[in-house]
């Protein structure tokens, strides 16, 4: 067993810590743990299950009351945004040197033609851990996330 | 192989009216085979004419990229509601 997994546990045992800090305490240690013991594949696997992207807005206080509001719960399989980004290499090349032009205008140096397969498997990884939770004043949220 | 979706369930609302549809998309996969062997013929003249100007790679890439979104499509779902309009599409 590691050695702070260890300590963390005498701890708990002398009642140093709750149950609850020993338990985020050894979650912390999880992913550099599984690392050590040589299984790096076992946090790609768990990004690689992630399945949806969801997209969540949810109406402010005004809207419970007879308001406006908009209402928006977008469920986007994983898979389909992966054969998706396969059509951009349906793109012709004039407008591919577009978008290139544009994209370096606003200072991003990408160009759409050395985008390849591995790549777009390692953006959709990385996508994996994405979360964005915004709320405004009036209440409304916005929730982007993977699960 | 991806699993393709069988059914899509489609509800549309406006102001008053609206409706729901259950698409079954396992019956139109079929049909849409044999309309594509219908057109065939007018598929391979169109590739034999574009074949000078580069397009046949394209072509078959855009035939096996749409076959492919098609098959990933499970799961998705879409519910939208603005105001008294509302739009539901999932495919399941």
């Amino acid at each position: 067993m590691d050695e702070n997994k260890k300590k963390i546990l005498e701890m708990l045992a002398e009642n140093k810590i709750s149950t609850d800090e020993a338990y985020r305490l050894l979650s912390v240690l999880e992913p550099e743990g599984s690392t050590s013991e040589g299984t790096p594949k076992a946090g790609t696997a768990a990004r690689m299950k992630s399945k949806y992207l969801h997209v969540c807005v949810l109406p402010g206080l005004d809207h419970e009351h007879g308001g406006k509001g908009d209402r928006v719960n977008i469920r986007v399989p994983m898979a389909l945004i992966r054969s998706g980004m396969k059509f951009t290499s349906l793109l012709p090349p004039e407008a591919r040197d577009k978008v290139t032009g544009a994209l370096r205008e606003k200072g991003i140096d990408f160009d759409m033609r050395n985008l390849k397969p591995e790549d777009l498997d390692e953006l959709l990884e990385a996508l994996s851990d994405l979360e964005v939770d915004v709320a405004s004043s009036d209440g409304e949220t916005v929730k982007v996330f993977v699960e | 192989m991806k699993r393709p979706p069988m059914l899509m369930h489609v509800k549309i609302r406006g102001e008053g009216r609206g409706f729901g549809l259950w698409l079954p998309l396992f019956l139109l996969l079929p049909l849409a085979l044999a309309l594509f062997i219908i057109v065939s013929p007018l598929i391979l003249i169109a590739i034999l004419v574009f074949w000078p100007r580069g397009w046949r790679k394209r072509a078959l890439h855009i035939f096996g990229a749409t076959f492919e979104v098609f098959n990933s499509m499970r799961g998705l779902k879409v519910d939208v509601q603005s105001g008294h309009d509302y739009v539901y599409i999932s495919a399941v």
